[in-house]
């Protein structure tokens, strides 16, 4: 005889939704459904908007650009080119403050650790100082009250007609090139290698042999050596050009020739360098902290001396756990440098943002600006990665 | 010559004695370190000098003075003030509390408790609310002095850790209820410090939790919702928070539907939250990681549920080992609310720029600036003092 048992069939149906893989089953479901939705409904919106594509990009915006340094870029440029400047700037305040802020750093977490009590307190002040400011209201400190108060051009504050420093930024001497700085330069190459295979070549000797052959003194001795000669035989294919100070127009003064160093520019870069000096110096700090004590104990009974101590024992095993921490503050000066856009220097997101209030198409570009920083975070990672698998322990 | 007057000159002696040996082994052992140390006593006077110069000579304080009420509340109306006193008192007491339970006692200790006593108070004392906030600032040593009394009772311990966890946790709520609330002011009216303070608030209020949810979501073993958190973790950490807060301005609003009515400052408001989100997101997921598997696999054997296992094992012990990094992403999330002053909300410092602007005070952007830059600093070295004493208390980071 056939009973209807309707608690079975519902405590089933409350089984199956105890059971794992059907609850795992629903909720992506779920996940997916309402994903799904979102994006048709912001590619609804989207198609509203009219405005995407990147043909604009073609078209001119007609606006200036402060910066001109190597960019090259005129009013009547295309958009593209305009955005390729905006570019050149970001990459440029990155490289120059990356290499800067490493140094400012290493030198800031050494001098914390230092057995002298006033330098590592001196260090201490900085770090703490400079760790807890909001990096946006340093980089207007630098800009408003150091750069904007430096007198006018006329007045420029000079030395010995090399260095120009005024409200226009910092001129420096530069050097033009001439025809025949290609074949220097080739020749330049053929010195490097050829100092490299000599400093290889005394190497093995000293190994085969023993004691020190200077290899590196003599590698460096010879690569001068050519440079000179070769710099000389080539008829000095470097000129020096100097800044200097001009009349444009009546009571018009402006600086030319030499490097141009903007004050938006110099801002930004002291900004950058000095704040993440700071957080690089407590990643220093740990790193050489993280090290056992016997391995500076250990170096001193060899008989190393300080700088020797430091340089060939401490920093190296250092440098292990330093590269993790350090690659992420790379990437955050990266991100930081977008600060600039306060204070209206060009970097891609002053160029995008211009380029907004001048024709729209504010998604697009904004994917734009996204993709560069996802192309510069990259460039860093895969550099910092590879540099840290270099520098690991072999066989672990 | 009595005994008491040889004692003093014995100790001075030793004391003197003491100092310069220290001296000898510390500042002048070796040429190198001698010149290390004339080098850094050049600088150290220099800095010195300039700043003491800077302070009592060369700076006018006035234009700081007279704008004082933009600088912290912007263009907040005047007669709504006394909605910000309530949760004002309750942070001071709470931060009085939590510093007093913390304390060692020292001597250091009390020092930079007088010394940060007596400069707000002499910072107040010209103020029409000196009383309102001399009345915080007894709250706030009573609740120091509790504090200290708890160390050695177990019984009262126990019962203020409640009290001091609850009530930061309904600090925030409370603050933004009374402001609001009520026939209050409205989000767009917030300005000055107030609006910095409120904004790194809502952003570690809303951000904290999402980030749990997204870190929990990244460690999940189906596919799609780890792809899913994964996703929006890695596009909102690939750029930087001002792309982000212009994307809101120029971008977002076409995407929302009409039927909401939205204020810029919310709209940027949701933006930082989501951003401290994703940031959390991955120091949380840092210390899943470090949870060992053998917790999971224990709690399973006793028959715990994956919500239980995730909320009473898991979480708890994850969350105790990132709590320095949770506490550098919100000094990080404090100091990043000045990029607010640049949309074109008056934050403490665009107060301080319209400051500077005024006829009047023409040429005192150094004195502006250095003040508010102090207001920042203040706050996130407090912090950061703070949780280096929270981490020592915990024993994190101590095997």
């Amino acid at each position: 005889m056939v009973t209807i048992r309707w608690g079975k069939d519902l405590t089933d149906l409350g089984l199956l939704w105890r059971r794992r893989r059907t609850r795992r089953i629903i909720i992506q479901i779920a996940i997916a459904v309402g994903v799904g939705l979102f994006v048709f409904y912001m590619a609804d919106k989207a198609r509203d908007l009219d405005d995407l594509g990147f043909d604009f990009l073609s078209g001119s915006g007609d606006f200036p650009l402060s910066t001109q340094w190597l960019t090259n870029y005129e009013s009547n440029d295309t958009l593209l080119g305009a955005y390729g400047a905006g570019i050149f700037n970001t990459v440029r305040l990155v490289v120059i403050g990356i290499v800067l802020a490493t140094a400012l750093g290493v030198f800031a977490g050494i001098a914390r650790l230092s057995t002298n009590w006033l330098v590592s307190r001196l260090a201490t002040l900085y770090v703490e100082t400079i760790r807890n400011t909001p990096l946006l209201i340093q980089i207007v400190i630098w800009y408003v009250v150091v750069f904007l108060q430096l007198p006018r051009v006329e007045d420029a504050i000079e030395y010995s007609g090399l260095f120009y420093l005024s409200v226009k930024g910092l001129a420096l001497p530069s050097l033009t090139i001439d025809g025949s700085f290609g074949i220097w330069v080739i020749l330049l190459v053929l010195g490097a290698v050829a100092a490299y295979v000599l400093q290889r070549w005394l190497h093995r000797k000293e190994e085969q042999e023993g004691g020190s052959k200077h290899t590196v003194a003599w590698a460096f001795l010879l690569f001068t050596v050519v440079a000179v000669v070769t710099y000389l035989l080539t008829g000095t294919p470097l000129e020096p050009d100097t800044p200097q100070v001009v009349i444009t127009g009546a009571n018009i003064y402006s600086v030319s020739g030499g490097i141009q160093v903007e004050p938006e520019f110099a801002a930004v870069l002291l900004g950058l360098v000095i704040y993440t000096g700071a957080f690089i110096a407590e990643i220093v700090r740990g790193g050489i902290q993280a090290l056992p004590k016997g391995q500076t104990e250990a170096a001193a009974a060899l008989g190393l001396s300080g700088y020797q101590r430091l340089t060939l024992i401490i920093l190296p095993q250092a440098l292990r756990i330093i590269i993790p921490p350090l690659t992420n503050q790379f990437l955050n000066l990266t991100k930081n440098s977008s600060l600039a856009v306060v204070i209206g220097y060009p970097e891609i997101i002053f160029v995008g943002n211009t380029m907004i209030n001048k024709i729209g198409h504010a998604a697009p570009v904004y994917l734009m600006i996204f993709g560069t920083y996802l192309l510069l975070s990259l460039a860093i990672s895969v550099g910092m990665n590879a540099f840290n698998r270099s520098v690991q322990l072999a066989g672990r | 010559m009595n005994v008491a007057d040889t004692q003093v000159t014995r100790i001075e002696r030793s004391t003197i004695d003491r100092a310069r040996k220290w001296a000898r082994a510390n500042l002048v052992n070796g040429t190198a370190n001698t010149v290390l140390t004339l080098v850094s006593v050049t600088l150290a006077a220099y800095l010195i000098y300039t700043l003491t110069r800077f302070v009592f000579v060369g700076a006018d304080w006035e234009v700081v003075d007279v704008n004082r009420r933009l600088i912290f509340l912007g263009r907040y109306p005047k007669e709504e003030q006394w909605r910000i006193w309530p949760p004002m008192w309750m942070v001071m007491g709470l931060g009085g509390l939590s510093y007093g339970m913390l304390s060692r006692g020292s001597l250091r200790d009390l020092a930079w408790l007088g010394a940060a006593v007596v400069f707000i108070l002499a910072f107040l004392a010209t103020t029409t609310n000196g009383l309102l906030f001399g009345g915080g600032v007894l709250v706030s040593i009573a609740a120091y002095g509790l504090g200290r009394l708890s160390i050695g009772r177990p019984l009262l311990r126990s019962k203020l850790r409640l009290v001091t966890i609850v009530g930061w946790f309904l600090v925030i709520p409370f603050a933004i209820i009374l402001i609001t609330g009520f026939g209050g002011v409205k989000p767009a009216l917030w300005g000055g410090l107030l609006l910095n303070v409120l904004l790194a608030a809502i952003g570690i209020g809303v951000g904290l939790p999402l980030g749990i949810l997204l870190a929990l979501s990244r460690a999940s073993s189906l596919p799609l919702l780890k792809g899913f958190a994964t996703s929006i973790i890695e596009i909102t950490r690939g750029g930087p928070l001002i792309a982000w807060l212009f994307i809101a301005r120029f971008v977002l609003p076409a995407f929302i539907p009409d039927a909401f009515e939205t204020d810029p400052i919310v709209n940027s408001m949701i933006v930082v939250s989501l951003f401290t989100g994703a940031y959390v997101a991955e120091i949380v997921r840092g210390g899943l990681q470090a949870v060992d598997r053998g917790q999971v696999e224990a709690a399973d054997a006793l028959g715990l549920g994956t919500f239980n296992v995730t909320v009473f094992i898991v979480l708890p012990q994850a969350i105790r080992a990132v709590i320095p990094a949770l506490v550098s992403q919100m000094i990080a999330l404090w100091k990043d609310t000045t990029l607010f002053a640049f949309l074109g909300f008056t934050d403490a410092l665009s107060g301080g720029q319209a400051a500077y602007n005024q006829a009047a005070f023409k040429g005192s952007q150094i004195e502006v600036l250095v003040f508010v830059a102090l207001l920042f600093w203040a706050v996130a070295f407090g912090m950061s003092r703070l949780s280096q004493r929270f981490e020592r208390v915990l024993g994190i980071g101590v095997r």
